[in-house]
């Protein structure tokens, strides 16, 4: 996977580089708004990672001339201590998800994973698949190994998110916001409690566990 | 050179009154002026018409009996209550007979003109008076020249009176209105200098000045109280801000330094090749993560109190939102084997930000669920209340908030003793508190259901939103 790193300050381009590189995603990086929109028209990347404050040119602008162009590269919008209108106006101006800095790593490379993968998967599904797992998302019923799984709107719509994403790590603050659609940080990791109980669910009498905690990421649905 | 006039002198009021007295005194002067024109008027207008009847009967009594008829009935008349003053001439001018010596008009100026002039006459000691008399003359029809007086010393003193009466009563009027002003101003420029005294000892740094009001319910105590209200909340908010900076010495210093001495230790036991260096990274993490949430917590906080008020604020279900958040919670509290119940009236509205207010909901219920023990109870009700305002409340069965706590654990940083081993910066109630006042509501807290076999008494905390305009 390669993407494009529009951001001004050159020290945490280097890191988030190298941060992602353990993730195994090859990055290309620019200093500001102007060289990230040339580098960006010249295509090639599965994300676009923007900062929003830059000289020359800032990452709103960016992102609405590249969709005015068509480019319909998923972006992440980064920012610093973002309020909501903020995450708002990155949406609206053509952004896919927002991230505010500081973040940890695993949070950007999961986000980054999710925005690529997403592309990928554009046609209506209406049956998701991840090993003996199967979703009807007309009949809204889940089978594990041909025995149906009884589960509440949220843990369906839970499940379905993460086999959307199945082999990647989710955080727990991407299910939040994607699930929930909460942007907050909740004190106390409700959606742990969540997890287990979709896990007793789906993983409970069955030979191996599907549903994996990263540590220090999140979750992970494996086949 | 300007003249320095007393204090009092120069407020604003005492102007105003100095404004006022001018503008009275010189509607009161044309008022005043008009009476007096019109009295003195009246006076000479009924003395001419008396003159005039007069010289009309004498007429009479002349064209029937000629001089002498009139010469008899003018000594008559002359002897009554003497009202009159009379002066015959011939044509040549030459005196016939009358009680005045000498005409005061000179030669015939014409017929039953009224001129004024003096008479001399003696009083009763003797002594000489000069009168005010008033006349006309008319030439008869023999050619002889009859001149008819009348005193009017008499109409002339009432007028004067009159005038003297004006002139007493404007001065009285401006004698009293300067001391009003004067005593209004010296009232005013008491209360001026009382709230001056306030500011001045806030701006030298005695934020804990305070007005004094007077009790009398008026533009002043209403400005004093205002004053007092400005000054309490910035007090508050100034012991907030000294609260925050101890606090953020406290509560992030020392994981600050907890997170410095583990790297320093990770850094020397990875150069002499020992110890868990990996271990140690991950603790910090974990330090430097708990130090960015507590900023940004703050972070928060700070902004929506410094707002006017929430942003992007729609119209929306509270209960639906209750709903949400409630199922967020449901799992942990059937873990904790807590009993959780959730009551919500249907088809409410409210306007609010939705992310804040759910927040704000989901802090509330973190805490409850988080005091309350093993096989407690919390219960999440939304409802309106008789005054329009909508209410979100979570009853808890936990140990609940001392009264005297209250106002307290809504401050920043601020945590109970007992609360000290949970984990928590203890903003959670802040943010509730600023997510309330920036949408124009309130945080309440208040005992929860009461003790029950050893837990308890509980806590009830109620989000407050105004009724939606």
């Amino acid at each position: 996977m390669r993407i494009l790193i529009v951001e001004d300050d050159v020290e945490a381009a280097g890191a988030m580089a190298r941060g992602l590189s353990e993730a195994g995603i090859e990055t290309v990086h620019a200093a500001d708004g102007v060289l990230g929109l040339a580098a960006a028209q010249a295509g090639g990347f599965h994300v676009l990672v923007i900062d929003r404050m830059m000289p020359n040119m800032d990452g709103l602008t960016l992102v609405e001339t590249l969709r005015r162009e068509g480019d319909q590269t998923p972006v992440l919008f980064l920012s610093a201590l973002g309020e909501i209108d903020d995450r708002v106006a990155g949406l609206k101006a053509g952004g896919d998800d927002y991230l505010v800095k500081p973040y940890a790593f695993a949070e950007l490379s999961a986000r980054v994973e999710a925005l690529a993968r997403r592309r990928e998967t554009g046609s209506v599904q209406t049956m998701i698949k991840v090993g003996d797992l199967e979703m009807d998302l007309i009949g809204r019923v889940v089978h594990r190994h041909g025995k149906e799984i009884d589960l509440q709107p949220r843990e369906f719509q839970l499940l379905e998110y993460l086999m959307r994403h199945a082999g990647q790590s989710v955080t727990r603050t991407m299910l939040l916001e994607k699930v929930w659609e909460y942007h907050f940080d909740p004190q106390t990791n409700v959606i742990d409690v969540h997890i287990s109980r979709l896990r007793a669910k789906i993983d409970k009498g069955f030979d191996h566990p599907m549903l994996q905690t990263v540590r220090g990421a999140g979750y992970r649905l494996e086949v | 050179m300007a003249i320095a006039l007393p204090r009092v002198f120069r407020t604003t009021p005492f102007r105003l009154t100095l404004l006022f007295l001018s503008v009275f005194a010189a509607s009161a002067s044309i008022f005043l002026g008009y009476i007096y024109v019109a009295t003195a008027g009246e006076v000479t207008s009924r003395a001419d018409e008396a003159i005039t009847q007069e010289i009309q009967s004498l007429t009479g009594v002349y064209r029937q009996g000629g001089v002498k008829a009139l010469n008899r009935s003018m000594v008559e008349r002359a002897t009554g209550d003497r009202p009159f003053l009379y002066l015959l001439r011939d044509q040549t001018g030459q005196r016939i007979t009358g009680t005045l010596e000498a005409s005061p008009v000179e030669g015939f100026t014409g017929t039953q003109k009224s001129v004024n002039f003096k008479v001399t006459d003696t009083d009763s000691d003797g002594a000489e008076v000069r009168h005010s008399a008033r006349g006309q003359q008319v030439r008869l029809a023999g050619g002889e020249i009859l001149f008819v007086a009348s005193d009017v010393s008499g109409a002339e003193s009432f007028v004067l009176k009159i005038l003297r009466a004006i002139w007493g009563a404007g001065a009285l009027v401006i004698l009293l209105g300067l001391a009003g002003g004067v005593l209004i101003s010296r009232n005013v420029n008491e209360t001026m200098a009382g709230l001056n005294r306030v500011v001045i000892a806030v701006r030298g740094g005695d934020i804990a000045a305070r007005a004094k009001l007077r009790g009398a319910n008026d533009e002043f105590d209403e400005l004093a109280s205002g004053l007092n209200d400005m000054l309490d909340r910035l007090e508050r908010s100034m012991g907030g801000l000294r609260h925050v900076g101890d606090a953020i010495a406290h509560d992030l210093r020392s994981p600050l330094s907890r997170l410095r001495s583990r790297l320093e230790l990770a850094l020397i036991e990875a150069e002499t090749g020992k110890g868990d260096a990996q271990a140690a990274l991950g603790q910090a993490l974990e330090d430097a993560d708990g130090v960015l949430s507590t900023f940004n917590a703050v972070l928060a906080i700070t902004r929506l109190q410094s707002a006017v008020e929430a942003p992007d604020q729609v119209r929306f279900d509270p209960g639906d939102l209750a709903k949400g958040v409630a199922e967020l919670y449901e799992p942990l509290c059937e873990d904790k084997a807590i009993e959780f119940k959730l009551e919500a009236t249907p088809a409410l509205i409210v306007r609010g930000n939705r992310e804040f207010i759910a927040q704000a909901l989901a802090n509330i219920l973190d805490n409850a669920v988080k005091y309350t023990p093993e096989g407690g109870a919390v219960r999440l009700r939304v409802r309106r209340r008789a005054s329009g305002e909508v209410e979100f409340s979570v009853t808890d069965t936990g140990p609940g908030v001392p009264e005297l706590d209250r106002p307290r654990v809504v401050q920043r940083f601020v945590r109970l003793e007992h609360s000290r081993s949970q984990p928590g910066a203890g903003l959670g109630l802040s943010l509730v508190a600023a997510v309330a006042e920036a949408h124009g509501g309130r945080l309440e807290l208040d005992e929860g259901p009461g003790a029950l076999n050893g837990s308890g008494p509980g806590l009830r905390v109620a989000l407050v939103l105004p009724r939606p305009s």
